[in-house]
C-alpha cells in the first residue's frame, strides 16, 4: 500500500509534467489496484476484530486505508486534467525544455534482455535511464533493484534522457543485442 | 505567471507530496512521532504553495496571459496536491494519536524491508563540512540520504556535491543493519565511517 501510494503520486505528477497519456493510463490502473486492496483490507479488518480492543487497533488501519484511497483518487483526478480540451499542454514550455522523458516500454520475447538482470544489462550506466517500476501481469515491482531479472512481457516504466530511452527501447524490442 | 514559475512550483509540489507520503507511512511503520510531526509541518507548507499557485493562475487570467481553461487546470492540480497532502496528514495522525495498530494487518498494509531514520548532525560529527560524495555514506552504511532539512529550508534529492552542515537534519533510508552505525556517525559518537 505504501509502495502503490508513492508510485502513484510520482507517476501522476510525471504524467502532467511530461504530458504523457501512457503514464496517465498506468495511474488509472494503479488506482483500480488500490481500490481492490482497500476492499480486501476492510474485510480483513472486520473479520479480525473480536472485541473492543481489536476494534480500536483496526480503526487506525482503516484510517490509513481511507487515506491511501484518497491519495490514489487525487492522483487519478490529476491525470484526468490531461484529457481536458486544452489547446496545448498545461506546461508547454517545460515539456519542450526538459531533456528527460518518461515512457512505458514492454519487453519483446525476442529481446536479448529476457532472463537477464537489470545490472547485467548495465541499463543505468549505458543509457542513464532509471526504471521507476515494472509491471508483470497483475503484479508490480516498485523501484526494482539491480538483481531483478527481466521477463518477456514485462512493462517497464522508465525515466531518462531521450537518447537513452530510444537506445533501451531498441534492446527491449530485440533490435540490438547489448547496450553500449 | 511565467512558465518557469509554474514549473518551479509544480516541481516543488511534486517533491513535497512524495516526501510527505513517504514520511507519513514511515512514521507509522517505525512508530516514530518525529516523522509524523514533520508531515504536519509539510502539510502547512503545501497549503501555502497551493495558494500561491492558485493566486498566480487567477492573476494571469485577469492579465490575459492564460485561458480560463488553463487556469482551471492549474487550480485543480493544486487541489489534487492538497488532497494528497491532507491524506498523508491523516496517516501521520494515526501515529500521533497513539492507537496501536493491529500487528498482522500492519504488516500486510505496510510491507517494507527498509528502515527510515531522521537524525540531527551533531557538532562533533565527522560529517560536518563534508559533501555526501566525500563520505561515501551510501556505500559504507547502505543508508541513503533522501532529504536534508536546514533551518526552514528543505534540500531534496541531495547530490554528491551537497555539503553537510552542523544542525542539518538528515532523512535517510536503508537496511536495518546500517541504521545504528549511521546515527552514531551523524550524532558524532562514532568517528569511523
Amino acid at each position: 500500500m505504501k509502495n502503490i501510494s508513492e508510485l502513484i503520486v510520482d507517476l501522476a505528477y510525471s504524467a502532467i509534467l511530461f504530458n504523457n497519456k501512457e503514464i496517465a493510463e498506468e495511474v488509472r490502473y494503479l488506482e483500480v489496484r488500490m481500490d481492490k486492496l482497500n476492499y480486501e483490507i476492510r474485510i480483513m479488518a472486520m473479520l479480525a476484530a473480536r472485541n473492543a480492543e481489536d476494534a480500536e487497533k483496526m480503526a487506525g488501519v482503516l484510517q490509513i486505508a481511507q487515506a491511501a484511497d484518497t491519495i490514489s483518487n487525487a492522483a487519478a483526478d490529476m491525470v484526468k486534467l490531461l484529457a481536458y480540451k486544452l489547446d496545448h499542454p498545461i506546461l508547454p514550455h517545460l515539456i519542450k525544455e526538459s531533456d528527460e522523458t518518461i515512457r512505458k516500454i514492454s519487453v519483446d520475447e525476442n529481446s536479448a534482455a529476457c532472463g537477464k538482470t537489470i545490472s547485467e544489462l548495465k541499463i543505468s550506466s549505458e543509457t542513464g535511464v532509471r526504471i521507476l517500476a515494472i509491471r508483470r501481469k497483475d503484479r508490480w515491482i516498485y523501484g526494482p533493484k539491480g538483481n531483478v531479472r527481466l521477463r518477456k512481457g514485462d512493462i517497464l516504466i522508465c525515466i531518462g534522457p531521450e537518447e537513452g530511452i530510444k537506445h533501451l527501447n531498441k534492446l527491449l524490442k530485440g533490435e540490438i543485442e547489448v547496450l553500449e | 505567471m511565467s512558465e518557469k514559475e509554474a514549473e518551479a512550483l509544480l516541481l516543488e509540489l511534486k517533491e513535497k507530496a512524495e516526501l510527505m507520503v513517504d514520511l507519513a507511512y514511515s512514521s507509522v511503520i517505525y512508530d516514530n512521532k518525529d516523522l509524523a510531526r514533520e508531515v504536519y509541518e509539510l502539510e502547512n507548507f503545501i497549503d501555502v504553495l497551493n495558494e500561491e499557485l492558485q493566486k498566480l493562475a487567477i492573476k494571469d487570467v485577469k492579465g490575459g496571459e492564460l485561458e480560463v481553461n488553463e487556469a482551471l487546470a492549474i487550480i485543480q492540480l493544486g487541489a489534487c496536491s492538497e488532497a494528497i497532502a491532507d491524506a498523508a496528514r491523516d496517516i501521520a495522525d494515526v501515529e500521533l494519536r497513539d492507537v496501536e495498530l493491529h500487528p498482522v494487518i500492519k504488516e500486510s498494509v505496510l510491507e517494507s524491508e527498509e528502515v527510515f531514520v531522521r537524525v540531527k548532525v551533531g557538532e562533533n560529527s565527522v560529517l560536518k563540512g563534508k559533501t555526501l560524495g566525500d563520505i561515501k555514506l551510501a556505500s559504507q552504511t547502505g543508508m541513503w540520504v533522501i532529504a536534508i532539512k536546514r533551518g526552514n529550508k528543505w534540500i531534496y534529492d541531495p547530490t554528491k556535491n551537497t555539503k553537510i552542515e552542523e544542525g542539518d537534519i538528515l532523512f535517510a533510508k536503508g537496511p536495518r543493519e546500517g541504521m545504528e552505525h549511521f546515527v552514531a556517525i551523524a550524532e558524532g559518537e562514532e568517528k569511523e565511517i
